[in-house]
């Protein structure tokens, strides 16, 4: 067993191991209840993101589009006074919107996807931070059914879980089915691989990419609708920085920058990874301001290991 | 009488001002191995390329079996029985040799769930192998290795096998020799041969006159988006295939020379 999610898993047990012995109250109810309840919101954009990056393109702009559509539902509710139903319905579509500009311009015009959504990150930014004149607005705090569908909490034993738990393990599922058993997986599979091959054998390597550049972008409104329901709040700034975070969860865990191989388990486990670092680097006494340097370390650490792994496979 | 596979008439294709290919008309026969030669630019890649559906002709007509079909995708090609193979890019590296050979016509179940259908595994990996032992490599290779950890002559064969298991009428080989070693060219064209034998029509695009002569009934020339000789292999020889590529007189040349 040299795959990478497997080395990516075995240093995820360590890691958790470590910081467990550095700390009691690592593995604490109350701990593990924080960080099943962040989870998912970075963890839900990395599904996405896998599926994109194994397609061989990625998306800068999931950040801002996790700031941008909470916004924007919440101002229709509140200054135009929309039913919270159909302002939800208006964010997706503008999601929907945002990725298919992304997968339109890459494919069709041909501009890297870095590029592209680079300025696509910009101008969602952008719009959220004019939209708002740069402040956060007070989010739907009124219990009813897209804030229990989203946000809503509930206890097994000393833990309190967010349904979002439930999204991330339903998306994660279905995005495994895809990509390991479905005709479509396979596609994705190939076009990240050698996207003129797969062309030759009549695969629509621009219609697929143009809908994972929306199931990405989709994804990231509905993380940034999950926390925005869960702190009863949506910021304009919300999400900045989250691509990185994301696309690192991603690589982490296996998945190639390059295309072709992709692994969802591997992703899951690397945002178990990237979120238990984060919260035990700061328990275990890491000054606040420092601890950025401790995720890189371990972050190239592992794209490293992956590397040397990589190499040895190729020898053998 | 052999019968005819596929008729070129009068094909043009221009990008901007380039006319790449002028008026190309060529038949290819059932059974037959026909060799395209031509300098670099001489428009073999494009005349292929319109075959294959990369891009639509601009103006002439195709013929498969005797009717006229219009090729406007790669797909449309395929179903028609047009396989084309082209050097290093006709499979995915990080793929398995089994989800290569069905890349694109991937057995499925529960068909009605479009492309988010479950591959049928067991069909997939049992099919492969099947296939594998039939191109008699099945010694080798296990269908659940991946490309990437092929050599460049197994992958050919594994992409060659794969035109042919399609029962593809017309078979284009771009280059198929280029970067392999004198062992893996053999295997290549030892393929071509059982091409020939199984009934397909293959299309043969080459720079290694050498080969051609090994395995082709006819040649045709290329030169300036034009075909300029078409010439049975039995009737040339070396040196006048390599004056017809030129567009020199080489064998006057020769004569000068002794």
């Amino acid at each position: 067993m040299r795959s990478p999610q497997f080395s990516s898993f075995v240093i995820l047990v360590v890691l958790l191991v470590v910081f467990g012995i550095a700390d009691s109250n690592f593995l604490s109810p109350l701990n593990i209840s924080n960080m099943m309840a962040f989870l998912p919101e970075l963890g839900i954009i990395a599904l996405g993101m896998t599926l994109l990056l194994t397609a061989g393109e990625f998306d800068l702009s999931v950040g801002a589009v996790f700031g941008l559509a909470p916004v924007v539902v919440m101002l229709l509710v509140q200054n135009a006074g929309v039913d919270i139903g159909v302002a939800l319905l208006a964010g997706l579509l503008l999601c929907i919107a945002i990725g298919a500009i992304n997968g339109v311009i890459v494919t069709k015009i041909g501009i890297s996807s870095f590029l592209v959504t680079l300025s696509m990150l910009l101008i969602v930014r952008g719009a959220a931070l004019y939209i708002t004149q740069g402040f956060p607005l007070k989010s739907w705090d009124q219990p009813g059914f897209f804030v229990t569908l989203l946000a809503g909490s509930f206890n097994i034993g000393a833990f309190r879980f967010y349904t979002s738990l439930w999204w991330f393990i339903g998306l994660s599922l279905l995005a495994v089915y895809i990509l390991r058993y479905a005709k479509l997986g396979n596609w994705i599979s190939a076009i990240g691989s050698n996207r003129n091959a797969a062309v030759a054998r009549g695969v629509p390597a621009d219609a697929v990419k143009i809908w994972l550049f929306i199931l990405t972008s989709v994804l990231a409104g509905l993380a940034g609708m999950i926390s925005a329901f869960r702190i009863s709040a949506a910021s304009p700034v919300a999400g900045t920085g989250y691509e990185l975070e994301v696309i690192a969860m991603v690589v982490v865990g296996g998945t190639a920058l390059t295309g072709g191989r992709g692994t969802i388990l591997g992703t899951i486990v690397g945002a178990l990874m990237l979120r238990a670092i984060r919260n035990g680097i700061v328990l275990v006494g890491v000054p606040g301001l420092a601890y950025n340097i401790f995720v890189g370390v371990i972050i190239l650490a592992m794209l490293i290991l992956h590397a040397l792994l990589q190499k040895n496979a190729a020898r053998s | 009488m052999m019968q005819e596979v596929l008729r070129l008439q009068n094909l043009q294709k221009s990008f901007g001002n380039v006319r790449a290919l002028k008026n190309a008309s060529l038949t290819l026969k059932e059974g037959e191995v026909v060799a395209l030669l031509g300098d670099n630019g001489a428009g073999k890649s494009t005349l292929i390329k319109a075959i294959s559906g990369v891009f639509p002709i601009d103006r002439g007509d195709i013929y498969v079996r005797g009717e006229k079909v219009s090729i406007r995708s790669t797909r449309e090609a395929m179903d028609l029985g047009i396989e084309t193979i082209h050097q290093d890019t006709s499979l995915a590296p990080d793929l398995s040799i089994a989800r290569n050979l069905f890349l694109g016509r991937e057995p499925v179940n529960l068909k009605w769930l479009g492309v988010f259908a479950p591959l049928d595994l067991a069909k997939l990996r049992d099919a492969a192998s099947a296939l594998l032992k039939r191109v008699g490599i099945s010694k080798k290779l296990d269908a659940d290795a991946l490309v990437s950890t092929l050599s460049g002559g197994e992958r050919q064969s594994i992409a060659i096998s794969r035109a042919m298991q399609f029962a593809a009428k017309v078979i284009i080989l771009d280059e198929p020799t280029n970067n392999l070693g004198v062992e893996e060219t053999h295997g290549v064209l030892r393929f071509v041969k059982e091409m020939r034998e199984a009934g397909h029509s293959v299309l043969l695009i080459t720079h290694n006159i050498h080969h051609v002569f090994e395995v082709a009934d006819r040649i045709i020339v290329m030169r300036r988006g034009e075909i300029v000789a078409e010439q049975t292999v039995a009737d040339t020889d070396l040196l006048t295939v390599e004056s017809l590529i030129t567009g020199a007189d080489l064998s006057a040349l020769m004569k000068r020379a002794q």
